[in-house]
C-alpha cells in the first residue's frame, strides 16, 4: 500500500497556518467604545479603576455619568458650567466643581450628599478613594480642603491662579496634590502640612498621581508633560506637547499617562515618557481620563463630544465570542492532526527520510508497507506532534517571516523587506537596549561563574561534617522563592523612602548616598544588576557543588602526594574537572541574558530614559504597547540569531563535557 | 537533600590525612567558615527583612522603620491571601495540569522514539530537538497572535496548551534516553504474551520509568510556576491571571499600598515551591543538570 505523495509537506503546514491566522486576524483590536455630544464644551472626565463609570463635566451646566457601553446612569444639574469632575475609583464616591462657586460631592447614585460655597468659580475638584476628603481649587486663587460631610477643614490662599488638583491615599494619609500657576507641584497632608514641593518651568495647569502615591504627572503651559517622582519630587521626564497641557490622567500602576493639549491632538505615554499613541479628535482637547489598569481612554473636547475609547477592546469582545471560541479550536486541532500527520507521513518521502529507513528495508515500494505496520507508532507519538507543530514550529516559523511583514491586529500584513530591522536601526531605545544586553550577558556570566563557584568550593573543602551540610543547605534553601519575588523584593530594598538601602544608608550618617536608584539614570543599571547581592546562585552552587563531589578521592589522593598546596589543587584539578560544569552555565545564562525582562520591566521598566531598556522588554513594548507586532517579530529573529551563533560556538564545549560525563 | 552525602566520610578522612600534619589548617577552616558565614548572612538579609516586613503595618514600617514588628500584625497574612488564593490556584491549576500533560505525551512518544523502529524515526526526533535551538521570545509575539486568533486570550487554556507543548522537548529528550536503557527482554516477553502496544506501555515501561517521570515533572512544575512573560501577554482578567503576574499587580488591586500584607503575599507564594522543593530536589538537580549536559 503507497500513501499519497504530498508536496512539501511543512511548507504546506504553514502556509496552512498562516491563512488560518490571517483570516482571524480580521477584527479589529481596538477603537471608539462610543461617543456623547454635550450641549456644550465638555470640560472634565472621570472614570473608575475598572471603568464601568464615565463621569463628564460639560458647559451645558450637567456632570452627567455612563457605564462603559456609554449608557447614562446618573445626571446632576449644576446652576452653572461644570468645570471639574472626579470619580472615586469605585465609583462611590463624585466631586463636582462648578462655575456657580460650589463644590458637590455626590453618592453612587448622583445624589448630593453635600454642598460647599466659595468666593468665586470653582474651577476643579477632587476626591479621596475613600470619599473621606474632597479637595477643590477655586478661580479666587486659593483651594480649599473638606472633609467627607462637607466641613472646611483648612485652606489656603496662593494668590496666584490653581486649577491642578488631586488626591492619593484614604482617611488620615489621604495626601493632596496641587498645581499651581506660579509652577509649584505641592503634596499636602490632610492637615496642611507641606510634604513636598517640586518647582516646574511653567505655570502647572493640571496634576494626576497613582493611587499609591509613587509618581505624579502634572501637564504645563507650555506644552510640557512632566513626571515626578512621588517620594522625592525629582523629575523624571519630560514629554513636549504642541501646546498648552489641559489635562493629564495617570493609570494606577503609573505606566500609562495620557494628556489633551489645545493643539487639538491627545497624547497616550507609557511610563518612560515615550509616545505610545497620538489620538486626533479634531478639536482641542479639554478633559482626559484612564482607567486604572490604562485601557480606558476618555477624551472631552472643545468640539462639545466626549469619546470614549479602549485599547483592550480585543480582550472584552473575545469573552463574548466565548461559544464561537471552541468551534474554532476543534476545527484548528483536527486541521492540525490531519496535516501533522499527513507531514509525518509524507516527511518519509524526502530523499533523506528513505535514506535513514532504507537501511532496514528492501526497496521503495516497501515503505508504505513498513509505514502502514508502524501505524500504532505514529499514532502514538501524534499527539506531541500536533502540539509542537501548532505552539512551537508555526510560531517561530511565522515569526521568521513576520518580521518582514507590516503586521498589526486589525490590518492586513504586508512584506515590507528589511523595512522592520532599518526602523530598529534608528529606534535608540533598541540601540541602548543593546549596549544594556552586552553588559547584562558579561555581568550575568560573571556573576554565576565567581563567588557560587567560591562558595562550592568553600563548603567543599570543609572538615566539620554539620557544619558543611547545613552551609550548603542554607545557601540552597532561597531557590524557594519565585524569581518574581525576588525582584518585587528588591524594588522595595530600593524604596527612596522606606527602602532598606536608603534607610541604611542614612543610619550609617551617609544619607547623601541615599538616592531613587531607580530614577537615577547614572546608577539605575547597576542597581538592576546589583540585584540579588551576594549572587549566591542556589542553582549555580548545586551545579559546582556536585562536580566537585563527583571529581574522583584518586585525583585528590594524588594532588597530595605531589604536595599541591589548596589553590594549585583548584588550579590544577578542581577548575579543569569542572569544565563541563562551568560551559554548561556559560550557555544557560548566555541564553537568559539575552532575553532580560523580568528583571527591568518589573524594577525600572526600561527609565529611565532608555538607560535600562532590554531588547526583550522593546519586544514586549512593541508588541503590547504599540500593537507593532512586524517589528517585535523582527526584534525576537535578530535575538534569535544571536542566541543561535552563541550556541553553536558553545555546541562543541557542551558535547564534550557529555562525552566527559559518559 | 540535594546532593549525595556519601562522600563526606571519604572527604573527612581525606581532608585530615592532606591537612593532618600541617600548622595552621583550623586557622585557615575558621577563615572559611567567617567568609562562608558572612556571605550567609548578606544573602538571607532581604528574606529576614521580608518576613519582618510582613508582620508589620505601614504606621510601623514608616514610623518605626528599625524596630521589630511589635505588635507583629499576623492579620497580614490573612490579608495576603485573601488578595492572592485565586492567583495561586490558577497558578497551581495551570502548572500541574500542563506537567501532567507533558508527561503524558511526552512518555509516549518517548517510548516510540527509543523502542519502535518505523520509517522516518530519526528525522522527526532530529526535527523535534532542532526546537531546543528556539528562544521563548521568537516565539512570543506569534504565539500571542496565534491565542489571540483562536479566541482563546483569558482563558487557562492559553496557558495549559503552550506549557504542555513547550515542555515536551525537554521531557522526550529525558524519556526516551531513560527507556533505552530498559532491557528489551521485558518487552519481548510481553510482546509473546500477546500484549498490546499500549499495554506495554502503560504496564511496563511506565512503573520502570517513574523515576525519569519524578524528574521531568519537578523540573516542569518549577519552570512553570516562576513563569511570568506569557502569562503577562496572554492573561490580563485578573480572575485567570497567575500569581507570579498577580503579585506584581497586587499594588493597583489593593487601591493603595498596604505593604505588610503585600510582603504577606510574597512569602505566601513562596510555599509551593518550598513544598515542591522539599520533596523533589535532588530530582530538580539531577533534570537541570542533564537536560543542560544533553541539549
Amino acid at each position: 500500500m503507497r500513501t499519497p505523495r504530498v508536496a512539501g509537506p511543512p511548507v504546506a503546514v504553514v502556509i496552512f497556518l498562516m491563512l488560518l491566522a490571517q483570516t482571524a486576524f480580521a477584527q479589529d483590536g481596538g477603537g471608539q467604545l462610543w461617543r456623547f455630544d454635550a450641549g456644550g464644551r465638555v470640560q472634565s472626565a472621570s472614570v473608575t479603576a475598572d471603568g464601568q463609570r464615565v463621569v463628564l463635566g460639560a458647559r451645558d451646566n450637567l456632570a452627567r455619568a455612563f457605564d462603559r457601553a456609554g449608557k447614562p446612569v446618573w445626571q446632576f444639574p449644576a446652576a452653572n458650567s461644570v468645570l471639574g469632575v472626579d470619580i472615586s475609583p469605585d465609583g462611590r464616591w463624585t466631586a463636582v466643581a462648578s462655575e456657580d462657586r460650589n463644590v458637590t460631592l455626590l453618592d453612587e447614585a448622583g445624589k448630593p450628599l453635600w454642598q460647599f460655597k466659595a468666593g468665586r468659580a470653582m474651577n476643579n475638584a477632587a476626591v479621596a478613594d475613600d470619599g473621606s476628603l474632597v479637595a477643590a481649587t477655586s478661580d479666587d486663587r486659593s483651594f480649599y480642603i473638606l472633609d467627607g460631610r462637607g466641613k472646611l477643614v483648612w485652606q489656603e490662599d496662593l494668590g496666584i491662579g490653581v486649577s491642578g488638583v488631586a488626591i492619593y491615599g484614604t482617611g488620615d494619609n489621604a495626601r493632596v496634590v496641587i498645581g499651581s500657576d506660579d509652577g509649584y507641584v505641592t503634596v499636602y497632608s490632610r492637615t496642611g502640612e507641606h510634604l513636598l514641593q517640586s518647582r516646574l518651568d511653567y505655570d502647572v495647569k493640571s496634576v494626576a498621581v497613582t493611587p499609591n502615591g509613587a509618581t505624579i504627572v502634572a501637564g504645563t503651559s507650555d506644552g510640557l508633560v512632566t513626571l515626578l517622582d512621588g517620594a522625592s519630587g525629582q523629575r523624571l521626564w519630560n514629554y513636549k506637547t504642541g501646546k498648552l497641557v489641559n489635562s493629564v490622567a495617570i493609570s494606577q500602576d503609573g505606566r500609562t499617562i495620557l494628556a489633551g493639549s489645545n493643539d487639538k491632538q491627545a497624547y497616550l505615554l507609557d511610563g518612560n515618557g515615550k509616545l505610545v499613541q497620538t489620538f486626533k479628535p479634531g478639536a482641542e482637547v479639554l478633559a482626559t481620563a484612564l482607567s486604572g489598569d490604562g485601557t480606558l481612554l476618555v477624551l472631552g473636547t472643545s468640539a462639545n463630544a466626549a469619546q470614549v475609547l479602549d485599547r483592550g477592546a480585543a480582550g472584552a469582545s473575545q469573552a463574548a465570542s466565548q461559544t464561537r471560541q471552541s468551534g474554532t479550536i476543534a476545527a484548528a486541532l483536527f486541521g492540525l492532526a490531519i496535516v501533522g500527520a499527513a507531514s509525518a507521513l509524507a516527511v518519509r518521502r524526502t530523499a533523506r527520510g528513505a535514506r535513514v529507513w532504507q537501511r532496514a528495508s528492501s526497496g521503495p515500494r516497501d515503505l508504505g508497507r513498513r509505514m502502514w505496520q508502524a501505524r500504532i507508532s505514529y499514532l502514538m507519538i501524534l499527539p506531541t506532534l500536533v502540539l509542537l507543530l501548532t505552539f512551537n514550529y508555526y510560531p517561530a516559523f511565522s515569526g521568521l517571516f513576520h518580521a518582514f511583514t507590516d503586521w498589526s491586529p486589525g490590518a492586513k500584513t504586508e512584506w515590507v523587506g528589511l523595512a522592520n530591522f532599518e526602523l530598529l536601526l534608528h529606534d535608540r531605545f533598541f540601540i541602548s537596549s543593546f549596549q544594556n544586553t552586552v553588559i547584562l550577558v558579561i555581568v550575568q556570566i560573571l556573576k554565576t561563574l565567581t563567588v557560587p563557584l567560591l562558595v562550592a568550593e568553600l563548603v567543599f573543602s570543609l572538615r566539620h561534617d554539620r557544619t558543611r551540610y547545613w552551609l550548603r543547605t542554607l545557601f540552597i534553601v532561597p531557590l524557594v522563592l519565585p524569581v518574581v519575588v525576588e525582584i518585587l523584593l528588591w524594588n522595595n530594598i530600593y524604596d527612596p523612602t522606606i527602602g532598606l538601602l536608603n534607610q541604611t544608608l542614612t543610619a550609617l550618617g551617609r544619607p547623601e548616598w541615599a538616592r531613587t536608584w531607580y530614577g537615577d539614570a547614572n546608577v539605575a543599571l547597576g542597581s538592576v544588576i546589583f540585584i540579588g547581592f551576594p549572587w549566591v546562585s542556589a542553582f549555580a552552587l548545586l551545579i559546582f557543588y556536585g562536580g566537585l563531589i563527583g571529581i574522583s578521592e584518586e585525583i585528590f589522593d594524588a594532588s597530595r602526594v605531589d604536595g599541591a598546596n589548596g589553590l594549585q589543587r583548584f588550579l590544577h584539578i578542581d577548575l579543569p574537572m569542572l569544565t563541563g560544569q562551568i560551559k554548561l552555565l556559560l550557555i544557560l545564562n548566555f541564553i537568559s541574558a539575552v532575553q532580560t525582562f523580568e528583571v527591568v520591566y518589573l524594577t525600572t521598566g526600561g527609565g529611565p530614559g532608555s538607560a535600562t531598556y532590554t531588547p526583550a522588554l522593546e519586544l514586549y513594548y512593541m508588541a503590547m504597547r504599540m500593537y507593532n507586532m512586524g517589528a517585535a517579530s523582527a526584534i525576537g529573529m535578530i535575538l534569535f540569531a544571536i542566541i543561535l551563533a552563541g550556541t553553536v560556538v558553545n555546541m562543541r564545549f557542551v558535547r564534550s563535557s557529555m562525552e566527559y560525563e559518559a | 537533600m540535594a546532593v549525595s552525602d556519601s562522600h563526606s566520610g571519604r572527604l573527612a578522612r581525606f581532608a585530615r590525612a592532606w591537612t593532618g600534619p600541617r600548622r595552621g589548617e583550623s586557622a585557615r577552616q575558621s577563615v572559611m567558615v567567617i567568609v562562608l558565614g558572612i556571605l550567609l548572612i548578606l544573602t538571607y538579609v532581604p528574606l529576614i527583612y521580608l518576613a519582618i516586613l510582613s508582620l508589620k503595618d505601614n504606621g510601623q514600617i514608616y514610623g518605626r522603620f528599625w524596630s521589630l514588628p511589635n505588635p507583629a500584625r499576623w492579620a497580614n497574612f490573612v490579608y495576603g491571601a485573601q488578595a492572592i488564593w485565586r492567583p495561586m490556584w490558577n497558578s497551581i491549576l495551570t502548572t500541574t495540569i500542563s506537567t501532567a500533560g507533558t508527561l503524558v505525551f511526552a512518555s509516549l512518544s518517548g517510548y516510540v522514539f527509543a523502542r519502535h523502529r518505523f520509517p522516518g524515526k530519526e528525522l522527526i526526533y532530529t526535527a523535534i530537538l532542532a526546537l531546543l535551538m528556539i528562544p521563548p521570545i521568537l516565539t512570543l509575539v506569534p504565539a500571542y497572535v496565534l491565542i489571540y486568533n483562536l479566541h482563546l486570550q483569558n482563558t487557562y487554556w492559553a496557558l495549559i496548551l503552550p506549557w504542555t507543548s513547550g515542555g515536551q522537548v525537554f521531557a522526550l529528550l529525558l524519556c526516551r534516553s531513560f527507556f533505552a536503557t530498559l532491557p528489551e527482554e521485558f518487552f519481548d516477553a510481553a510482546r509473546i504474551d500477546g500484549a498490546s502496544e499500549l499495554a506495554i506501555f502503560l504496564r511496563i515501561a511506565v512503573p520502570l520509568s517513574v523515576p525519569i517521570l519524578v524528574t521531568v515533572a519537578v523540573v516542569r512544575l518549577v519552570t512553570t510556576y516562576n513563569q511570568f512573560m506569557w502569562p503577562l501577554v496572554v492573561i490580563s482578567s485578573p480572575a485567570r491571571q497567575v500569581v507570579a503576574v498577580a503579585l506584581t499587580q497586587f499594588t493597583s488591586d489593593m487601591g493603595i499600598t498596604d505593604i505588610g500584607p503585600q510582603m504577606a503575599a510574597y512569602i505566601l507564594a513562596a510555599a509551593p515551591l518550598i513544598v515542591l522543593f522539599s520533596l523533589g530536589m535532588k530530582q530538580y538537580v539531577q533534570g537541570i543538570t542533564a537536560g543542560g549536559l544533553k541539549a
